[in-house]
């Protein structure tokens, strides 16, 4: 494929003036590890810190240095080690993210298309058909606030990626939690088939005691789903995230069988 | 000074307050001069200047050498969020217009020699951005200054999104190459 379309895209990304969809597409290539595109943003990156020098003079305010230097010696320096191991896996978890979105705003453009050229033939459909796009950007908003809010996780080194793997009738499929324990985090699941009629997928946190419900969610013609997971009451800290298969509606107990399980 | 820039984020990894504190003077003035022109707001950009170097701090383990020169790292880190911190202003504010203004005038004089570690590399950079065509310019700093995206460009100047896209590709390439190391 001709890279030079991503050329342009880069040099957009690294001033931070990329935007829309072409945001997300450039993340989604990025994710795919582009050494061409990691020499131009790192060159940009250098040029752009070059270009600091041309602000005009100002003097950083003395006070800003006595406040770092309180803050830093107020803070145990025993964070470090973990924080290193943790960021290993995000590069992973955002790339995956990235193609969501990525999927998302195209099945965004593909629903938008179909609607506009229905508008073309028939003037009467206008306004159902306008309601109807409108709804459809909204779940898509949605969606992508979802992924936003997962990024936003991300950046938070309390934040932990909690994988699921799928079992007994659906083996195939796969699941992730982006975690904090007082914030809550994000359910992601792939491959999950769709439950059968007056079935429902509920998930559950286990920790101390029974299994508590964090909520029923459906899952999209392609297997996959994104839940938002509420943190548990008191910020108790959660050790098996668990899905199983629940009449419609959901149930305060688990009562089917397990298709997904994080590791204990 | 002793110690290069990566030598000491290296010590601040450890825990090295001492490591911090050099890391702050060397690169303060540089990075505190960027936010003030971007929010033009003192107490904002002090605002934003501590949580700059606290992200350092923290996230000091997470700085690669191969990925780029410390003041890349830092000055890249201010710029996103000075122009976060700018976009939700304005956000909340459809009449926070001053440094478009700003943005739109003249390129900026040139600081003079307080600035610590003024080499030829970053005085040749400011040539070429004087250099470049003030069509490439102007985009440059509507986006460096004032935090416009490519498309907010575009209205603003009335400009196709292709050609403004067009601008910065030409004006990136420009002042790469001028930076770009010679080894």
């Amino acid at each position: 494929m001709n890279h030079e379309p991503f050329d342009t895209l880069a040099a957009a990304y690294a001033l931070g003036a990329l935007d829309g969809e072409e945001l997300v597409e450039f993340e989604a290539h990025l994710a795919q590890e582009c050494a061409r595109c990691a020499v131009t943003l790192r060159e940009s990156y250098e040029a752009l810190a070059a270009l600091a020098r041309s602000a005009p003079p100002a003097v950083p305010p003395p006070e800003v240095k006595q406040a770092l230097l309180s803050r830093i010696a107020a803070v145990a320096p025993t964070a470090s080690p973990r924080r290193e191991r943790g960021r290993g896996s995000l590069p992973w978890i955002a790339g995956a993210a990235a193609a969501a979105i990525v999927a998302a705003a195209f099945t965004g453009a593909f629903v938008a298309g179909h609607y506009e050229a229905r508008l073309g033939q028939t003037a009467r459909e206008l306004t159902a058909t306008r309601q109807r796009l409108e709804r459809e950007i909204a779940a898509l908003n949605d969606q992508l606030a979802a992924y936003r809010s997962a990024a936003d996780l991300l950046r938070d080194p309390a934040t932990r990626v909690v994988t699921l793997r799928g079992l007994g009738p659906s083996p195939g499929a796969t699941g992730w939690v982006i975690w904090h324990q007082t914030v809550g985090g994000q359910l992601f699941v792939a491959n999950l088939p769709p439950p059968p009629p007056s079935k429902t997928y509920e998930l559950w946190t286990i920790g101390e005691g029974a299994p508590r419900p964090a909520g029923v969610f459906r899952v999209d013609a392609e297997g996959r789903a994104t839940h938002r997971v509420e943190p548990v009451e008191g910020g108790k800290p959660v050790k098996v995230f668990a899905v199983t298969l629940e009449p419609e509606g959901g149930v305060p107990a688990p009562t089917g069988p397990m298709v997904l399980a994080s590791a204990k | 000074m002793t110690g290069s820039g990566a030598e000491l984020i290296r010590q601040m990894v450890a825990g090295d307050r001492e490591a911090f504190a050099r890391f702050y003077d060397r690169y303060a003035p540089l990075v505190f001069p960027l936010i003030q022109r971007i929010l033009r707001e003192r107490a904002d950009a002090s605002d934003v200047l501590q949580e700059v170097f606290w992200e350092a701090w923290q996230g000091a383990a997470g700085y690669d050498p191969a990925r780029g020169s410390p003041e890349a790292w830092l000055v890249t880190r201010a710029r996103t969020r000075a122009i976060d911190r700018i976009r939700a202003m304005r956000r909340r504010s459809e009449t926070f217009v001053a440094p478009l203004h700003d943005a739109l005038a003249a390129a900026p004089a040139d600081p003079g020699g307080d600035v610590a570690e003024r080499t030829e590399d970053r005085r040749t950079v400011q040539h070429a951005l004087a250099q470049l065509p003030s069509a490439q310019r102007e985009v440059i700093e509507l986006a460096y200054y004032a935090g416009l995206t490519q498309t907010e460009i575009a209205e603003r100047l009335k400009q196709p999104l292709g050609t403004v896209k067009t601008r910065i590709r030409l004006a990136l390439e420009r002042l790469r190459e001028v930076v770009r190391p010679t080894t």
